[in-house]
Formats: C-alpha cells, sequence, structure tokens
C-alpha cells in the first residue's frame, strides 16, 4: 500500500523551511508585500478615477442611461425624437434605481452679438428637472440657471462668453434652422455663465429653457433625449434591462452610457490595459525574486533532500513540501500586504487627491477634474490574491520539481 | 582595479542565482521600456495629428486672434507683410493663407455648427494633410462653389458628394450671410474634432461671402520639422514684430503638458519597478555575503581594505544590475524594432481619435528614454548593496576565517 499524502508532516516541514533564513524570507515577503500593495492601491486608484470620470462626463451630457427616440443616436438630428408622456413618467418614477430624470432638446445654432459668431450646441432643459440629475446648474459660476423674470434666459459657457464678450443681463442673437425647416432667430437674454471642466463643451455649449427650446426650433412636446441618472454606475446594465421591458421599445431606445459615449468607454479600458500590463510586469519581477528564493533554499538543501528521499519520503511529498513552502512564501506576502494595502485604500477613499500643475492641465484638457479617487471593489483584494498565488503555484514548479526529481544516490554520494 | 574584477568573477559563480536576476532586471527594463515606448507613440500621435491636421508648425495672426478668433481680427493689409517675411525666409517649407469664421452649415435633414476655415486648396496640401485624407469625391477639383467636409459631419447631414448644403455666417458687417454650396469631397482624419466640425471653402468665395475683400485670418506654415519649427518661429517673429508669431507648442500647450505628464508617470513606474526589483537584488548579494563568510575572512586577513571589501560588493551589485539592464536594452530596441510598423488599435479608433489620437501606434523611443532608467537603476544598485555590504564589513577576520 502506497503511503497518502502526509499533508500535516509536509506543512510542517515547509512552515520550519521558511524561516530557516528569515532575513532572505524577510526579503522575499517584502518585496511581494510592495507589489500587493501597488497592485490593490493602483488598481482602486483606476476604478475611482474611472468612475468619477463616467459620473462627471455623463451628468454633463447624456445621464448613466439615456432614452431616446428610434435612430436618433446615429444621426442626432430633430428628426429622430420622442415625447415625455404620462406612461414613460411613471414608468421613470416606479422603476427602482433610477436616481432622476431630466427631458431634453438637442440642436445646434449660431450664436452671435455684434461681430463675434460662434456655432453653438444648444440643449433646452427643464430647469426644476435638471437640478440634481446633471451637474450642469453645479457648474453655474455667475448669474442664475434659467430662472428668473427674464424673457428666454440663456447660460452659456464661460470661454464662450468671453468670446463673444458678453455678461449677465446682455443679449445673444440664436440663429439655426427649425424643425420645420424654416430659419429660426431669437434674441436670448444671458443670465447664467457656467465653467465647464472641459474646455471644447466650454466654447460651444448654450442652455436654454426647454419651453423656449420647444417653441424656437417649432418642436411642439417633442423632445430629443431623456437623461437618466442611476443611483450608481455598476447598476446601469441592469437598470437598462428593466427599463427596456417597462417601456414601449418601438417608440423609445433606452442606451447605457457607452452607447451615447463609446470612446469614452474605449480610452477607459486602454488606460486600463496600460495599468495592468505595467502591474503585471510588476509580479514578474517579483516572480523571479520569488523564484530565486526558493531554488536557493533547495539548491544549498540538496544533500538533506537526498537524505530524506533516501530515508523514504516519496518524491511527491518533497514536491508538495517545496511547493507548500513557495506557497507559505507567497501566502506571508499576501496577507501582510493585503493587511496594509486595504486600510491605506480606505484611508484615501475617504481623502482624495486634488492635482495640481501639468497633471491637473492634462486632466482638465480630457474634460475631467483634476482628482484621484480611489474605490475599493469588492474584486480588487480577490483579483490580486488570485493573481499573486497563480504566479506563485507557476514559478513553484521549477524548483519543486527540481527537489523532488534528485536521485538519493547521487546525493548521497556526493557527501 | 582588482575589486572589480573579482567583483565580476564572483557574479558568475553561481550563474543560475545570478541569472535569474539579470532576467528579472531584464524582462522588467524591456517590458517598461516598451510600454512607455508605446505611451509616447500615442502622445506624439496627438501632437503629430494636430499639426498635420489643422496647426502646421508655425502660425501667423494679428494681435491678440488667438484670444478672441474674431472675423474682423484679420492681418493688417491683406497679410502683405507676412507674406513677404513668409517667402523671404529659406527655411519655410511649406505656407497657406487662410480665413476662418464660425458659421451653421445646414442640409435638408439637420444643422450643423462649424468651423470655416477658407483656403488656398493649392498652398494648402503644402502644409496640412487634408487633401490626402480625402475618402469620397475629390479635394477643390474644377467646379467652383464646392466645399470639403469631413464623413462625420456628412454623416450628421445625410448628405454625400454633389448634395447641396446651406453655409450661414456672419459677415465683417455683422449681417448674416448665406451660401448654398455643393459637397465636394469628403475627408476622414484621425482628429474627431476636425471631421465633425469643420468645413474647408475656397478662400475666394469665402472672402467674397464674408465681405472680406482679400483679408486673412491666418498663415500657417509648415517648418519640416517640429525641431526646426522652433528656429523658424523665431526668425519670422523677429521679422514681424507687430504680429503674433506662434509655434504649434504655443497655440495648444496642451500638447506638451500630455508630453510632460507621460514623462512623469514614467519615473513613477521605473521607481515602482526598481524597488521590486531591488528586494531580489538584495537578497541575492545578501546570500552571496553568507555563504563567502570564510573567504572574506580570508580577503580580509591579507590585508583588503574594508573600504575595498565595501566597493566589491557594491561592484557585484552594479553589474548584475548593468548586464540585466543592457540586455533590457537590447529586448526593447528589439521589441521597438519588431513594432516599427506600428501596432493597429482599429477597434480602439472611436476613442482615440475622439482624443485626436491615431488609432495605429507606432513604439517612439528616444535617446533620453534611456537616461531615467539608467539613473534608476544605478540608484537601486547601490541601495541593494547597502545591508549586504554592510553585513560584509562587520565581519571579523578572526572569527570570519574559523566559520565552518
Amino acid at each position: 500500500m502506497r503511503p497518502g499524502p502526509r499533508l500535516g508532516l509536509e506543512s510542517k516541514l515547509a512552515w520550519r523551511n521558511v524561516w530557516r533564513n528569515p532575513r532572505r524570507t524577510a526579503l522575499t515577503v517584502a518585496a511581494t508585500v510592495f507589489a500587493v500593495v501597488l497592485v490593490v492601491f493602483s488598481v482602486a486608484m483606476a476604478a475611482g478615477v474611472h468612475e468619477k470620470m463616467i459620473d462627471d462626463t455623463v451628468r454633463v451630457r447624456s445621464g448613466h442611461v439615456t432614452l431616446t427616440g428610434p435612430g436618433y443616436l446615429e444621426e442626432l438630428t430633430l428628426d429622430h425624437h420622442l415625447r415625455l408622456d404620462a406612461a414613460t413618467r411613471s414608468v421613470l418614477e416606479s422603476t427602482p434605481g433610477v436616481d432622476g430624470y431630466a427631458p431634453r432638446m438637442v440642436s445646434f445654432g449660431l450664436l452671435s452679438e455684434a461681430s463675434a459668431t460662434r456655432g453653438v450646441l444648444v440643449i433646452g432643459v427643464d430647469p426644476d428637472r435638471e437640478e440634481g440629475v446633471t451637474s450642469l446648474p453645479t457648474y453655474l459660476k455667475a448669474g442664475r440657471f434659467l430662472r428668473g423674470a427674464a424673457q428666454r434666459p440663456m447660460v452659456l459657457g464661460e470661454r464662450l462668453a468671453k468670446f463673444l464678450s458678453v455678461d449677465i443681463g446682455d443679449r445673444v442673437l440664436l440663429y439655426s434652422v427649425a424643425y420645420s425647416l424654416e430659419s429660426a432667430y431669437d434674441l436670448f437674454e444671458v443670465t447664467g455663465i457656467m465653467r465647464l471642466p472641459e474646455a471644447q463643451m466650454d466654447r460651444s455649449l448654450a442652455v436654454i429653457d426647454l419651453i423656449d427650446a420647444q417653441s424656437f426650433f417649432v418642436f411642439g412636446d417633442r423632445i430629443s433625449e431623456i437623461a437618466v441618472l442611476a443611483s450608481e454606475v455598476d447598476a446601469v446594465p441592469s437598470l437598462v434591462l428593466s427599463l427596456r421591458t417597462r417601456l414601449d421599445i418601438s417608440k423609445i431606445e433606452v442606451h447605457p452610457w457607452q452607447d451615447v459615449m463609446p470612446e469614452l468607454e474605449q480610452i477607459l479600458f486602454l488606460d486600463d490595459a496600460g495599468m495592468y500590463i505595467m502591474l503585471l510586469i510588476l509580479v514578474i519581477v517579483v516572480a523571479f525574486g520569488i523564484l530565486n528564493t526558493i531554488l536557493m533554499a533547495v539548491l544549498e538543501r540538496q544533500r538533506e533532500l537526498g537524505v530524506v528521499l533516501a530515508l523514504g519520503l516519496s518524491p511527491a511529498s518533497v514536491f508538495r513540501m517545496v511547493y507548500l513552502e513557495s506557497l507559505l512564501l507567497a501566502g506571508l506576502g499576501l496577507v501582510a500586504g493585503l493587511a496594509i494595502a486595504i486600510p491605506l485604500v480606505l484611508y484615501f477613499q475617504a481623502h482624495p487627491i486634488t492635482l495640481s500643475g501639468d497633471m491637473a492641465q492634462v486632466t482638465e484638457l480630457f474634460g475631467f477634474e483634476p482628482m484621484i479617487v480611489w474605490k475599493l471593489k469588492v474584486m480588487n483584494p480577490i483579483g490580486s490574491t488570485l493573481t499573486i498565488l497563480g504566479v506563485a503555484i507557476v514559478t513553484a514548479l521549477y524548483p519543486a520539481l527540481k527537489a523532488s526529481r534528485g536521485r538519493p544516490v547521487d546525493v548521497l554520494r556526493s557527501l | 582595479m582588482l575589486v572589480v574584477r573579482l567583483a565580476w568573477r564572483n557574479i558568475w559563480r553561481n550563474t543560475r542565482r545570478t541569472g535569474i536576476v539579470i532576467t528579472a532586471v531584464a524582462v522588467g527594463i524591456a517590458g517598461v521600456l516598451i510600454s512607455m515606448a508605446l505611451n509616447y507613440g500615442l502622445v506624439y500621435t496627438m501632437l503629430d495629428t494636430a499639426i498635420s491636421t489643422d496647426l502646421g508648425h508655425v502660425q501667423i495672426h494679428a494681435r491678440g486672434y488667438v484670444d478672441s478668433p474674431e472675423l474682423a481680427r484679420m492681418l493688417p493689409n491683406d497679410g502683405r507683410a507676412a507674406l513677404r517675411a513668409v517667402e523671404d525666409e529659406p527655411r519655410v517649407a511649406g505656407w497657406a493663407p487662410r480665413l476662418r469664421s464660425e458659421g451653421l452649415v445646414s442640409s435638408p435633414y439637420a444643422s450643423v455648427g462649424a468651423r470655416l476655415v477658407a483656403i488656398d486648396p493649392r498652398r494648402e496640401a503644402s502644409v496640412t494633410l487634408v487633401a490626402d485624407s480625402m475618402v469620397d469625391g475629390d479635394y477643390f477639383a474644377d467646379e467652383p462653389r464646392r466645399v470639403v467636409i469631413g464623413q462625420a459631419m456628412a454623416k450628421r447631414l445625410k448628405v454625400g458628394v454633389g448634395d447641396k448644403i446651406v453655409i450661414s455666417a456672419q459677415d465683417l458687417e455683422g449681417d448674416l450671410a448665406g451660401e448654398a454650396m455643393r459637397v465636394g469631397g469628403l475627408f476622414r482624419t484621425a482628429s474627431r474634432e476636425l471631421d465633425r466640425g469643420t468645413i474647408f471653402m475656397r478662400l475666394e468665395e469665402a472672402q467674397a461671402m464674408l465681405g472680406v475683400g482679400v483679408g486673412l485670418s491666418e498663415i500657417v506654415i509648415d517648418a519640416g520639422s517640429r525641431v526646426e519649427a522652433e528656429h523658424l518661429g523665431d526668425a519670422l517673429a523677429a521679422a514681424l514684430p507687430t504680429l503674433d508669431v506662434q509655434r504649434w507648442d504655443e497655440l495648444q500647450p496642451m500638447l506638451v503638458y500630455m508630453l510632460d505628464a507621460t514623462e512623469q508617470s514614467a519615473v513613477f513606474v521605473y521607481l515602482a519597478i526598481f524597488i521590486a526589483m531591488a528586494f531580489g537584488i538584495a537578497n541575492v548579494l545578501l546570500m552571496t555575503v553568507f555563504e563567502r563568510v570564510r573567504e572574506i575572512g580570508i580577503l580580509m586577513a591579507i590585508g583588503l581594505s574594508r573600504s575595498r571589501l565595501v566597493a566589491m560588493v557594491v561592484c557585484e551589485s552594479v553589474f548584475v544590475t548593468l548586464v540585466g539592464l543592457l540586455i533590457g536594452y537590447a529586448l526593447a530596441v528589439a521589441g521597438w524594432y519588431w513594432l516599427r510598423d506600428g501596432i493597429d488599435l482599429g477597434g480602439f479608433a472611436e476613442g482615440l481619435n475622439a482624443y485626436g489620437m491615431a488609432s495605429t501606434i507606432v513604439p517612439v523611443l528616444r535617446i533620453e528614454d534611456f537616461t531615467v532608467p539608467t539613473a534608476v537603476a544605478i540608484l537601486t544598485a547601490l541601495l541593494a548593496s547597502a545591508w549586504p555590504a554592510s553585513r560584509a564589513v562587520r565581519l571579523k577576520p578572526a572569527e570570519a576565517v574559523r566559520h565552518r
């Protein structure tokens, strides 16, 4: 009868072996701890920053989920429209996970004042609904967001206002082509100026009241889109599904933010890919360190292993023992690493960092607030653990094989 | 010299162990260098896209035009002084006059805001690449009243080559001018902004429509290369003191910030990777010191001074790191050469083009990209040898020689 695995003995031996050279073990574990902390920290940072980017962008643009008329996203013209009728309203109000919604009308126009003219994106919004759904009102720097006594109020991006040299109280001429294909022009009064983080948007956005927009563009009670705010980014897919089942999808298309801004999804994916490549290189470097430690531990013990084999410990047992040694080494680093990384990330999650200098300029160029936030998702420590263990399992193979393959006779002869 | 030779021999005493450390350093360095090269590639496509589609290397404007680009702020005297200076300057590789304004472009289906860029088609082709980026129709063939627009804008307006569009813009008097034109051709570049929002017209037609005589907003100049642009910009600025002469990096400082930010992040990445390596290097050095206690004792006993002993350990560390570094550099250069035709990220074109980056990424490896890793590597080698060296010098020769 062959003896079964004596895991008790093997693990005891492995544990003792790990501590035979505490200095070496400490250095190897330190390298692993460093890698684990860096991996967990970077992944949490990317998760936080990306989620913030998505949240910031959808709040300026069309919400986490956008409802549009059929075909609107392909062409973005007034021909594709929808209506916010009672049925749609009740679905939006009764669906769990909807934090708010705002109807909008979107078109283009020429805005001019004296000799300055600029092509602008005109968005008609319902000021009461917009509050809390999108962040446009929060970017207001001066004046009021479409409220007050002014007839046909308009809110402009700061750079646009500067370009047109207009200030609050000034009137500007909006010219465009209406839904009826006739020319439309009218004077609007600037009641507020916003400072939008994305420069391109800040240069070209004019916000007016939805009611004024519908009459200016002869659009009746039609709208271009309904921006829906989800309770959180991760809940978007399930929200899209439940809205699709509850709304009349022959008249209303339900789009997650990825449909509206595929470029954002792709850029985030590339950013993630770049980060994971760097982290992989880091983990490989650390893996070589573990490999070296175990291999040295095996080579300097060749005689001892020979003796153990000669005494009757099976090669499989020796293999398991050395394997366990590697896993223990990696595991120690992992546990210590997580013990440092998790509180660290939680601290930064509560205390985000505001960037300055070149980094700030670049993030603003891409239209995002120059802020680094962290978010620890459950998958992060789990994924890091699996990666480090996976790498350890692969690296340990060579020394473990080397240890169990030694022929006792050769080893004992060399004594 | 003796110490150096000793150190070199020592590192090859256990080839397997040294080999693993060297491999770790080489793989780490090569990986980071290639990744950074691709990163720089991405940033440089952004620069090149901006320069080759719109910006040029140097632009000449009337004072203050860039801050408030109004139609009325044209080059004084129809740009005569500027044109003369440009023609007299031998370093100019190509130049083109432009008139710019903002307008609304309408089709029977939709209207979009657009930048009107009125050009001399032949001259423009010597500076920017729009003429080479046509995907349909042609670039200003003989018929008059033809415009060239981006494919993305055409899609939005639901028009194709030969269809009529109406361009509305404010003229010099402040009145709204409208002209019906036909789409002569469609272009597609790596810049979404250009493709969605720019309409190219013939210079004379735009000048007539906007009532500006033969006025010009800007002169765009190709200097041949980004490096040449610097000297050329300075020379033209000196020749034209009353005008604004600006280089691409002054017109779009963000592009430079982008490059700087990438360089800064590279330093962090190298630090992280090398700290991870330092543990491995220190570990191996420590092992070599402890398994040579006796030998070190003998060396000391026969007169090797403590400072030379430290030098020996430090040299071992530096050798291991440098050999790894050089192999890493060789691998990186090989990888760079292998990827020289670029990596096609066509699947991500939408995202990349949205930020003005091309979807084929050619890795960019510059001489200066080797300075940071070399510096960090030497620092790492010194750091990693500190502990082992300090253990070695603390050995007492008398006890060490008796070590088992």
